[in-house]
């Protein structure tokens, strides 16, 4: 129960049934006090109605005498209420008054002493005089089902007419249980509806939480069906959608980079595993155990390459960690890591052209180093032997440019969106036996893009290969 | 028995090679698909170890090429493990599968397993009149008794016993026995035949004349 109560539709309920209840009830109590007070108007109307009726019948039965300046109209009027005469001169509807039948409207007039002048035959028994002060204002009071006028005059006659209500009482009643009856339909009407529309409302959080449910249990294909509306919800379901691709490619990134980072590693642990199940094999020659040792050396040599450039990923990936930038000059550092590689240039008969203007920027020149090292010994290894390798720098309104041409034989188009993807070898066939882990471009790239700047690759079937690394210039 | 090593890693084919060789197996060895291939297809070998990732074309898809003529077993070695590409690899026409890294020894274990399944033996000891091969031990024994002999000439009878009743003829025996690196004199097999005769009977391989070697 209290899992229902949590939920949004649920409380949604709660506080629309709450509010909806309140705004019926209300509805019907003022419906009902109308009607009432409408009724008791009625009633009072007839009851006044009904005195005019019997006071104008009282001296219409018996026409006034020559006034009798003795008597006063107060007392012409005790006399007439303590002897009213013939019944029969009265008009029919006061006829009940005299024999007691049921129904219709009574009265009695008292006099100053409390004696009675006149009780109708039909008024209800133990009626007494009205008891509150002389003069006061008349007043209505409702006793079980009767209502009545009450009256004391200041000439000391005191007066009730009264009328039972009960069917008026009853018909009030009816009217209170069919607005009850009827106000809680309603009620029940709008809580389904509102219900449903809560329903409605809410199905696309509970889609949207469903294929997160899904996703989260490492479905990553799975997206929020989103229906052709420019609604809240359907901005967010869209929303929603466009982060789970990311977050999927961004995961399907990581488990292939690890996967290669895993294959990568795997070749060299398998050498050294073999190599050395094999030198325990029988006993050897001091000579074949050196070369056992050295092939696993080399292995090993091969995996640390491996892991460190994985770890210069890894720190790269990191947003704020790196070396502080600090200012330096693009073609100071391109010149050292040049005169660096001078002897492999030397082994690929491959000559190196200079052309470093300098290039101010803001950076870590040991991961830009890398950066020139990476692109050089790039264009030194892959094109065959005996190429020319161009290295420039300068500076140009854009930033600070570095240039690293061959003039190899290029590089198929088909492998130039991918050639800074991490492991991505455009040739297998270089494979890691020259020292390649794969990883190059992509540190290129990652440690240029946390120096703001960008790093792009032009190449042609018909010959050379030129990266461009363009930095933003130093402030 | 002659085994095809195709691996592009210089380090892990020298690896495979050598200690595959001090297993006396006969080794020959290709760093690429092409040269893989044309070995694969042109000499006699009794398996096959062949990388996955492999410059040139693959080894998938050297596998599907070399299905065309020939049905040698082939033992796939590959870093990629997902169970895609093992069913690729053996859908393909692979006979086994083995990730990298590997133990050496179960690795050998395959081989064997996959050179007896190849002749269509079920157990790794042949047994042949008094004698018996015991394939996974590489022994021979005689009347249980184990006699010695050197590792070609195990080699030998290994080969001829696995082709039990018909005749080996002398150039597919050296081409099973020797690899593409030994240049010895095939008049050598005939040395090896009579060594093992002396230590195994007499009767124990006939001789076919122009024809070659048979084990009964």
């Amino acid at each position: 129960m209290r899992r229902y109560f949590q939920s949004v539709r649920w409380s949604m309920m709660l506080w629309y049934g709450l509010i909806l209840l309140v705004l019926i009830a209300g509805l019907c109590l003022l419906a009902f006090r109308l009607a009432a007070n409408d009724k008791t108007d009625q009633i009072d109307r007839e009851i006044r109605g009904f005195q005019g009726t019997f006071f104008r019948a009282l001296f219409a039965s018996k026409p006034v005498e020559k006034k009798n300046e003795k008597k006063s109209d107060m007392d012409e009027i005790r006399e007439r209420l303590r002897n009213p005469g013939d019944v029969s001169a009265f008009p029919p509807e006061l006829h009940a008054l005299f024999s007691g039948e049921g129904g219709g409207c009574y009265l009695a007039f008292w006099d100053a002493d409390g004696s009675p002048l006149f009780v109708s035959a039909n008024a209800p028994e133990g009626l007494t005089p009205p008891v509150q002060a002389t003069d006061g204002p008349p007043r209505y009071v409702e006793k079980k089902n009767f209502r009545e006028h009450h009256r004391k005059g200041s000439d000391g006659i005191s007066s009730i007419i009264g009328r039972d209500i009960s069917a008026e009482q009853g018909d009030l009643v009816r009217f209170g249980l069919l607005l009850a009856l009827g106000g809680g339909a309603l009620w029940l009407l709008g809580l389904s509806g509102g219900w449903w529309l809560a329903g409605r409302a809410l199905k696309p959080i509970d889609d949207i939480g469903l294929t997160a449910t899904r996703i989260a249990a490492g479905n990553l294909d799975q997206r929020i069906e989103i229906a052709n509306t420019d609604n809240e919800l359907g901005r967010l379901g869209r929303v929603l959608n466009e982060t789970f691709d990311r977050l999927s490619d961004a995961i399907e990134r990581q488990k292939r980079f690890t996967g290669d980072a895993s294959h990568e590693l795997r070749t060299p642990v398998t050498i050294i595993l073999s190599e050395t199940q094999r030198a325990l094999k029988r006993e050897r020659e001091p000579e074949q155990y050196r070369e056992i040792i050295g092939t696993c050396r080399a292995a090993a040599e091969r995996m640390r390459a491996l892991v460190e450039s994985l770890l210069i990923l890894a720190k790269q990936d990191l947003p704020t960690v790196g070396a502080a930038h600090v200012p330096c000059d693009l073609a100071e550092i391109t010149a050292g890591v040049a005169d660096l590689l001078q002897p492999m240039a030397d082994e690929h008969a491959t000559k190196i052209e200079r052309e470093l203007s300098p290039a101010l920027l803001q950076g870590d020149p040991h991961s830009l180093a890398m950066v020139v090292q990476n692109l050089l010994s790039n264009a030194l290894v892959h094109p065959p032997a005996g190429g020319i390798v161009r290295v420039r720098t300068l500076l140009r309104s854009e930033g600070s440019l570095l240039e690293v041409s061959d003039s190899g034989p290029g590089i198929p188009a088909e492998h130039l969106p991918h050639l800074f993807d991490r492991f991505y070898r455009a040739d297998s066939a270089r494979g890691p036996a020259n020292g390649h882990t794969g990883l190059g471009l992509a540190i290129a790239r990652s440690v240029v893009e946390s120096h703001g700047g960008k790093i792009e690759v032009e190449s042609s079937p018909a010959g050379g290969t030129l990266f461009r690394v363009v930095f933003p210039a130093a402030s | 028995m002659r085994l095809l090593v195709i691996e592009d890693d210089p380090l892990l084919r020298h690896s495979l090679t050598e200690g595959l060789r001090e297993e006396d197996y006969a080794v020959d060895a290709a760093e690429d698909g092409p040269e893989g291939l044309a070995k694969a297809s042109d000499a006699g070998y009794d398996a096959i170890i062949l990388d996955g990732m492999l410059p040139g074309f693959d080894g998938w898809e050297l596998l599907l090429r070399l299905r065309r003529e020939k049905a040698t077993p082939v033992l796939m070695l590959t870093a990629r493990d997902a169970i895609p590409d093992r069913i690729r690899g053996l859908d393909a026409g692979a006979d086994d599968y083995l990730t990298k890294p590997f133990d050496f020894d179960e690795l050998l274990a395959r081989l064997r397993a996959l050179i007896r399944r190849s002749s269509g033996a079920g157990s790794n000891l042949i047994e042949i009149g008094e004698i018996t091969v015991d394939t996974g031990g590489r022994t021979i024994s005689r009347n249980h008794e184990v006699v010695s002999l050197t590792a070609r000439e195990y080699r030998l009878v290994e080969y001829l016993a696995y082709h039990r009743g018909s005749v080996v003829s002398r150039t597919e025996l050296y081409e099973h026995l020797f690899d593409e690196n030994e240049d010895t004199l095939s008049n050598l097999l005939d040395v090896h035949v009579s060594n093992v005769r002396k230590k195994l009977g007499a009767s124990f391989i006939s001789t076919r004349r122009g024809h070659g070697y048979c084990i009964e």
